[in-house]
């Protein structure tokens, strides 16, 4: 996977660890990740079925809603900025490689890194507000 | 003999097979028993092969007898099985018995019979069939199945388990007989099978064995003391000798119970003979080391335990297995696992059931459970999914409903008094797989509520019965009147007309119109038929008016208590000057007037007045006077001879008043058939005006002796309004013009608008003319003036009567004849009398 190279917590307690906007930032960092690797599949995948494609456009509106709403519910605009700067000359290179990956595999990290950020999520939500179902 | 019999039968035979031959037809061939199966329960059928037919239509019976029984039966059924068969049902078979089954064919020319088979119908029930055995059918079951092969090594020998099943059953509820069973192998290359008895038992052990051999397996089974059945399909097993290498283990599962460990288990193939170590080797993506399982152990055999340490997520872990013996090793297929995807939790614990009973509301049932102690829910690492399911204690299916993320449940649609069993289940929210169902919780649904139900029910008992026990008491007391509310009796016939109550209760208005006196006092209508009616002539005939039936008994009354003559007061449509006047007054007269009017009209057959009416009349007077002081009585005046008397009778109160009295008593005994005591009586109480009632009494009296003449009176209703005029009114009268010859304009009201004030008021400037007589309904005869007034001073208690007297001609009968007209008198004593029954009919 083209995100791969990011260093991201392997387990529990190290992502216990990290401190809260740190993780943001990695979600942050993540989703921006796949926002173009998501959009160059969806042109390139024309052929696909209906469903199929509105299911991955729909994807992709998600995964751009995620970050919108991530973004404003930290408060982080100008740091994610300045993150941003500097991973997206990463993420433009990612993005090449993403591009040449095989649908499968691509599939395959989109999965596992969606899920990575559902984990961190989860674990930001239950430390900022534990008498919410944690 | 025995010789020239055969050969005879010869010949016959010979003969009969040439005929055959010759037409091509014979007796049928042999139809040969080709199986019989038992099909189910205790059943079964037999299925028999036809011979040749013989060129002719072949019918075919079957017949058979039991054991050693001499009896022959038919075929029970030859239908149910199709052709060519025989089906013996429940009742016609009987287990352990042998049957000898014979088929004869039959035909036109002869029959021809199979040979006798013997069927032994053991065991019918079973899954199998009847084999032809030597000499007869026997039941052969079906071969068991299933069988499996395991090979074995234990102190350093080698054995193979063999495991397999009794074949199935076609009625599982039979008798479950017992099977016997055997065994046999062969290594595969050799021929001769070794056969093992092996008894009841489903499995056995099979030693001394070669290593290294291949075998073949069957097995087979035989029901108590009947037929083995085949053997069933061949297994093959390879014994390993002591000196190959394991076979290959296979990697069962990977599981993640909290999602920060997990465990491998995989399965050792066999082991080549000797010990066999097993050992996992992982890799993880995107690294080359390959590490060794941490622990082999904590999971137990043949398993590997993965802890936190040794635990990545969202990175492929690549597994294999190795089995090592001393002849060699082998590697399972790899595995490829990703922790992430293989939690799957514990069940829930902690299930707990409360009853809550809120206020106003039913109780309910509130589950709560906790999540499994392993895994982190708090730290939102491990979100968890529930889901439980619950039935009744008795029932069936289950019913599952998903939960959610909470860890309770409310129950609200339970049945009280009925036990349910619950589980719970959880699973990742993401991807993962269900838990175990939780260990069965019981629910018992208390039974309480039923009480409070029952309280409500007998409340409600209670209260409807007491309702009953009032509506029960209420209808015994006020029955009747309960009845007569609800059926109200049925009335009598009623007389047109006259109606009993009304008289009793007094309205005179109600009964005047019953009689048909439409509007007492009459209205303007009165004028035209008076009018049409009245004729006024000079001339002295005193033909008197046959009697008219006073239609007008409000007239009557009105008109006359002074007046003894039948005019009594009626309705004074005749006066043109005070018609319109006392027309209104008609209405406004009390009903008493009206009511005694009805008395005095039924009283007077015969041309008798009422003394009553007049009495009451008189105090009707009298009333009316007060009322109208000024108008003159056109009531009466209705009638040309009638007005006067009237007049005088209104005029003064006191003179009314003598007038009654003195009319009253002057009348009294001539008048009332056989009340006159009572009228003499009450005459002298009708002194006070105040007596209307007691005069009403009499009034009732009179009516009540006067049933008779209500017939009368009817008849005179119509003529309600006619009989104003009366033509034989004898005293004043309003002068009109008169003409001879001419009808009677002395009622045309319009004409005599100037003289009305002569009726009003006797003694007043007005010209009074006397009526002598009335002739032919409507001729008056005038009175020369001189006999007027001398009649008018001298008898004033005869003009008072006379008024009445005209009054009452007018109205009623004139059956008195009045004297000529040349005298100045008056017949009074037989005018006085009122019939307001005669009056009304005669001018119409």
């Amino acid at each position: 996977c083209h995100t791969s190279g990011m260093l991201t917590p392997n387990g529990k307690e190290y992502a216990q660890k990290i401190p809260r906007e740190e993780l943001t930032h990695l979600i942050l960092k993540l989703l921006q990740a796949w926002k173009e690797p998501l959009s160059h599949f969806n042109q390139h995948h024309q052929e696909l079925p209906d469903d199929s494609l509105s299911k991955a456009k729909q994807i992709s509106n998600m995964v751009h809603e995620l970050k919108t709403g991530v973004e404003k519910s930290m408060g982080i605009i100008s740091n994610s900025l300045n993150g941003m700067t500097s991973s997206e000359a990463a993420g433009l290179s990612i993005s090449n490689e993403a591009n040449m990956m095989s649908d499968s595999d691509f599939i395959h990290c989109f999965r596992r890194d969606s899920n990575k950020v559902q984990s961190y999520l989860k674990i930001l939500k239950c430390r900022i507000m534990p008498e919410n179902s944690c | 003999m025995k010789q020239k019999l055969t050969s005879s039968l010869k010949i016959l035979l010979l003969l009969a097979l040439t005929a055959v031959s010759l037409t091509g037809q014979s007796y049928p061939g042999k139809p040969k028993i080709i199986r019989c199966r038992s099909l189910e329960k205790e059943t079964f059928s037999c299925w028999w092969k036809p011979g040749s037919d013989g060129g002719l239509p072949t019918n075919y019976t079957l017949f058979y007898s039991r054991d050693s029984e001499e009896e022959i039966y038919e075929c029970p059924d030859y239908r149910t099985s199709g052709p060519n068969s025989c089906y013996f049902d429940t009742n016609h078979t009987t287990p352990w018995t042998t049957y000898n089954i014979t088929v004869t064919a039959t035909n036109e020319i002869g029959s021809n019979s199979s040979d006798p088979q013997y069927v032994d119908v053991t065991s019918i029930g079973k899954k199998g069939r009847m084999k032809w055995k030597t000499t007869s059918w026997r039941f052969q079951p079906d071969a068991p199945v299933n069988l499996s092969l395991e090979t074995k090594t234990s102190a350093n020998t080698m054995y193979l388990w063999a495991k397999w099943s009794p074949p199935p059953l076609a009625d599982a509820s039979s008798n479950p007989h017992v099977y016997h069973y055997e065994l046999r192998l062969k290594p595969e290359e050799k021929e001769e099978w070794e056969t093992i008895s092996v008894g009841v038992q489903t499995q056995y052990k099979v030693i001394r064995l070669q290593g290294g051999v291949k075998y073949v397996v069957q097995v087979r089974c035989m029901l108590d003391l009947g037929e083995w059945s085949e053997w069933s399909s061949e297994r093959r097993v390879q014994i390993p000798n002591g000196e190959s290498p394991p076979e290959k283990p296979t990697i069962i599962k990977c599981r993640s119970p909290e999602k920060e460990t997990f465990t491998c288990w995989w399965k050792p193939g066999s082991d080549g003979g000797h010990p066999t170590n097993y050992t996992l080797l992982y890799s993880k993506e995107g690294e080359e080391q390959v590490y060794e399982c941490p622990d082999y152990r904590t999971a137990g055999p043949n398993s590997c335990y993965f802890d936190k340490k040794h635990t990545s997520f969202w990175t492929i872990y690549n597994i294999t297995v190795r089995a090592t013996n001393e002849m060699g090793s082998n590697f399972s297929d790899p595995h490829y696992v990703d922790v992430t995807y293989i939690v799957q939790p514990d069940p829930p614990v902690n299930v707990t059931l409360e009853l809550k009973k809120p206020m106003n509301r039913k109780p309910y049932l509130v589950l709560t459970w906790s999540p499994p102690p392993l895994a982190d829910v708090r730290s939102g690492w491990l979100t968890l999914e529930y889901e439980l399911r619950l039935k009744p204690e008795e029932g069936e299916e289950w019913e599952t409903i998903f939960v959610g993320q909470q860890t309770q449940y409310k129950m609200f649609s339970l049945n009280p008094g009925k036990t349910y069993i619950v589980q719970i289940h959880c699973k990742p929210d993401h991807h993962g797989s269900w838990s175990e169902w939780s260990s069965e919780k019981y629910i018992q649904i208390p039974t309480d509520f039923r009480v409070k139900d029952m309280v409500v029910w007998i409340v409600v008992g209670v209260l409807s019965s007491l309702i009953c026990l009032i509506m029960s008491w209420t209808m015994v007391l006020k029955g009747y009147r309960m009845i007569a509310f609800i059926l109200p009796p049925v009335p009598g016939p009623k007389i047109k007309g006259i109606d009993t109550h009304l008289l009793e209760t007094g309205k005179s208005e109600e009964l005047l119109s019953a009689l048909g006196c439409h509007g007492f006092p009459p209205t303007s209508d009165c004028e035209e038929l008076l009018i049409e009616y009245l004729e006024v002539e000079d001339s002295e005939d005193q033909q008197l008016m046959p009697s008219h039936d006073s239609g007008h008994p409000s007239k009557n009354t009105k008109m006359i208590p002074k007046e003894t003559d039948s005019d009594s007061g009626r309705g004074s449509c005749d006066s043109p000057s005070l018609l319109s006047e006392k027309c209104r007054e008609c209405h406004t007269l009390p009903s008493t007037l009206q009511t005694q009017d009805i008395r005095d009209v039924q009283e007077n057959t015969g041309g008798k007045t009422s003394r009553e009416t007049q009495h009451i009349a008189s105090e009707q007077k009298i009333l009316l006077f007060n009322n109208e002081t000024t108008k003159s009585s056109t009531w009466p005046a209705a009638q040309l001879p009638n007005t006067q008397p009237p007049m005088f009778a209104y005029h003064s109160t006191v003179d009314a008043y003598k007038l009654t009295l003195n009319t009253a008593n002057v009348n009294i005994a001539p008048v009332l058939v056989g009340n006159e005591e009572k009228h003499q009586s009450q005459y002298p109480s009708t002194e006070t005006v105040h007596n209307d009632t007691e005069k009403q009494r009499e009034m009732e009296n009179l009516h009540s002796k006067t049933d008779q003449t209500t017939a009368q009176v009817k008849q005179n209703r119509p003529n309600d309004k006619s009989p104003f005029l009366n033509p034989k009114v004898m005293d004043y009268v309003e002068v009109h013009k008169v003409r001879q010859d001419e009808q009677a304009v002395l009622l045309k009201h319009k004409e005599n608008s100037g003289k009305t004030e002569k009726y009003t008021v006797p003694g007043t400037s007005k010209e009074y003319t006397k009526v002598s007589t009335v002739v032919d309904h409507n001729i008056i005869v005038l009175m020369p003036d001189s006999c007027i007034q001398h009649t008018s001073v001298s008898q004033e208690p005869a003009m008072e009567v006379s008024p009445n007297l005209q009054q009452g001609q007018a109205e009623k009968n004139m059956s008195y004849s009045l004297t000529a007209p040349n005298e100045c008198k008056r017949e009074t004593s037989g005018s006085e009398y009122m019939d307001p029954s005669s009056f009304m009919p005669s001018f119409k």
